[in-house]
C-alpha cells in the first residue's frame, strides 16, 4: 500500500542524516543539524529537519517537523506541519499548521487549521478553510 | 499607562457617538463594556478599555485593550493594545502589544500586530504584518469611512451651497437668504454665473449619448 518514493531530482543533494525508521508503519525523513538538502523532494512519510538546512521544494505526504535552529527556505507541504525554526515560502498543511515560541515564519500560508504561540513571528498572508486541491499546481 | 496616550490618530468625536465616550479626567482610563444585546454602528475611540458583546459595525479603537466576547459580531476595524478575540470579527485588526484570537474565535481580515497567539481551534484568514514591520508602519490598513451616514449628510451640504452661490451673484435679491458674506468680487472671477452653468449643460447630454 505503501507507494512510497522520495524522488530526489535536481541540482544537487547531500544527505548524511536520513533515516528510513518505520514507525507507525511509516517512513521518517531526517536531517540532523550538519545535513543539508537542496531541491525537490516528494515523500510518503514523515520530514522532521532537526538543526539541518533545506531548500527548495518538498511534498510530504506525513507531518512535517521543523526544530529550533533549523533554516528552511522552501515550498512545504504536508499534512501536519510544525514548525520551530526558521521557514521562508509558501506552505500548505493540509491539517494543521503549528508554529512554536520561537518559530519564524515569512510566507503565504494554507492550512486547516492553525495554532500560533506566543513569541512566534509570522509575515504574510493566510488563508484557512476548506481545502481545494490547489496546491498540487 | 495612567498618562493620556498619545493616539495614533484621535479620531475626531463624531457627533452622534460620542455618548459612550464622555472621556473622564485623565487619570483614570475608561472602562466600555457592551453586551450581548447591545449594538454600535459608526466610530469609537476610547482612551482606555473596550468590552464588547452584541453587533458592532463601523471603527473601534482604544488606547488600551480590546476584548471581544463569544457572542460578539463584529464588522469593524479594530485598533488596541492588547487586542483578543473571542467572537466573530470581520475587519482589520491593529495590536500595539498583542492579539489573541481564542479557540470560538474567527477572524477575518488583514493584522498588524507586535505579538500574535492563535490557539487551535481559532480560524483566521489575512494577511499578518508583524515585528519590526508592523510597529514601524502604524497606519491604519482602513482608512474608509464606516458606515456613518454623516459623510452623506456632509456631501449634500457642500452640494448645494456653490449652485445656490453662483445665482446669488446675478440677483443681489437672494444674497440675504444665503451667506451674505460672499464677496460678489471673489465670485465673479472664480466661475462667472453664464459660464458655469453652461459647460455643465453639455457634459451632461454628451455621457448618455455616448451610452
Amino acid at each position: 500500500m505503501d507507494t512510497q518514493e522520495a524522488v530526489a531530482e535536481s541540482t544537487h543533494v547531500e544527505t548524511t542524516g536520513q533515516s528510513d525508521s518505520k514507525r507507525d508503519g511509516q517512513k521518517k525523513f531526517t536531517l540532523g543539524p550538519n545535513d543539508s538538502l537542496e531541491g525537490k523532494l516528494t515523500y510518503d512519510g514523515h520530514m522532521t529537519v532537526d538543526g539541518g538546512r533545506a531548500e527548495g521544494e518538498f511534498r510530504i505526504g506525513g507531518n512535517i517537523e521543523i526544530g529550533n535552529g533549523s533554516v528552511v527556505k522552501a515550498l512545504l507541504e504536508g499534512s501536519n506541519v510544525t514548525i520551530k525554526g526558521e521557514v521562508e515560502g509558501k506552505l500548505t498543511a493540509r491539517d494543521k499548521l503549528t508554529l512554536g515560541k520561537a518559530a519564524k515564519l515569512n510566507g503565504d500560508v494554507q492550512v486547516r487549521r492553525l495554532q500560533i504561540e506566543d513569541g512566534a513571528t509570522l509575515n504574510g498572508y493566510v488563508r484557512m478553510g476548506d481545502f481545494e486541491q490547489q496546491a498540487g499546481s | 499607562m495612567s498618562s493620556r496616550p498619545v493616539a495614533r490618530r484621535p479620531t475626531p468625536p463624531p457627533a452622534d457617538e460620542p455618548p459612550k465616550e464622555s472621556s473622564p479626567p485623565q487619570s483614570q482610563p475608561s472602562l466600555v463594556q457592551l453586551g450581548p444585546r447591545d449594538r454600535l454602528i459608526g466610530q469609537l475611540y476610547i482612551e482606555g478599555d473596550i468590552r464588547l458583546g452584541g453587533v458592532i459595525e463601523g471603527e473601534i479603537e482604544a488606547t488600551g485593550d480590546v476584548e471581544i466576547d463569544d457572542l460578539a459580531k463584529v464588522k469593524a476595524s479594530v485598533a488596541g493594545r492588547d487586542v483578543s478575540i473571542r467572537g466573530h470579527v470581520n475587519g482589520a485588526v491593529v495590536a500595539r502589544k498583542r492579539l489573541v484570537v481564542a479557540r470560538s474565535g474567527s477572524l477575518i481580515g488583514d493584522v498588524r500586530v507586535q505579538r500574535l497567539v492563535i490557539q487551535d481551534g481559532a480560524s483566521f484568514s489575512g494577511k499578518v504584518s508583524m515585528g519590526a514591520a508592523a510597529a514601524e508602519a502604524p497606519t491604519k490598513p482602513i482608512e474608509s469611512k464606516p458606515v456613518a451616514p454623516e459623510p452623506e449628510v456632509q456631501a449634500v451640504v457642500e452640494a448645494p451651497a456653490p449652485i445656490v452661490a453662483a445665482p446669488i451673484i446675478a440677483p443681489p435679491a437672494t444674497d440675504g437668504k444665503g451667506k451674505a458674506a460672499v464677496p460678489p468680487k471673489a465670485a465673479a472671477p472664480k466661475a462667472p454665473p453664464p459660464k458655469a452653468p453652461a459647460p455643465k449643460a453639455p457634459q451632461q447630454r454628451g455621457k448618455p449619448k455616448r451610452r
